[in-house]
């Protein structure tokens, strides 16, 4: 809450697993299974330090988004950041 | 599986028909499990790590040949050793050198204890650490 822009927390590695994808997290030595939406955020910030805003802008370009898009995504970007996948700043 | 570029996740999902809806605001389980290596941390700071001998709990008394602590004056076996030792230094050891300080037949002692280490005693970790491979 309150950082101003997001980044994915490099290197990772997804692989995909019936549903739920598990993400190797280079820096903590961490696996992570985790649920949609949490592999389209990160694929979707990709290498890049985003906005909130940005990243909803891309996330809604391949997606169709629910209504409280916005207040999900900040509490799926704080989850990730508790988890050292995502780095806020 | 994907990387961050591929278009493998989203592909069929960019064109107008095919655009999937993604559910940002579900309550709850978007992490679902995670897995930590216990030794993970460990991993940088093996050789740094210290071994004491024997660990805090039992610290006075001395080590036996076969690496039991046994009480003090304890004819036949040795003091504690005045400082841990560290992953690098019994690393060494367990390929032949003495610990630093040690006759033979007390470097071997002292091996014995670290040997018969088990989870919970202060030492474990790092002697543990040392045995994964590549270290």
């Amino acid at each position: 809450m309150g950082a101003s822009t997001y980044a994915a927390s490099l290197p990772f590695k997804s692989v995909a697993l019936d549903g739920l994808s598990a993400i190797y997290h280079g820096a903590s030595g961490a696996t992570h299974v985790v649920a949609e939406p949490v592999p389209q955020i990160l694929e979707a910030l990709g290498g890049d330090t985003l906005t909130l805003a940005e990243l909803l802008a891309r996330l809604g370009a391949d997606y169709d988004l629910d209504d409280d898009a916005e207040a999900g995504l900040s509490a799926r970007l704080d989850e990730l950041v508790a988890l050292g996948l995502v780095i806020a700043r | 599986m994907f990387d961050e570029d591929s278009e493998n996740e989203v592909s069929g999902a960019a064109t107008d028909a095919g655009r999937r809806a993604l559910m940002l605001g579900a309550v709850g389980a978007s992490a679902v499990l995670t897995v930590r290596p216990a030794l993970a941390q460990s991993a940088v700071s093996v050789l740094n790590c210290q071994i004491p001998v024997p660990d805090p709990a039992r610290a006075g008394q001395y080590i036996a040949a076969d690496g039991t602590v046994v009480a003090p004056g304890t004819v036949g076996a040795f003091v504690p050793a005045p400082r841990p030792f560290t992953g690098q230094e019994v690393k060494q050891a367990l390929s032949g050198l003495n610990l630093p300080g040690t006759s033979y037949t007390q470097n071997q002692a002292y091996l014995n204890y670290i040997r018969r280490l088990q989870y919970g005693q202060s030492g474990f970790t790092c002697f543990a650490s040392l045995q994964m491979p590549g270290r």
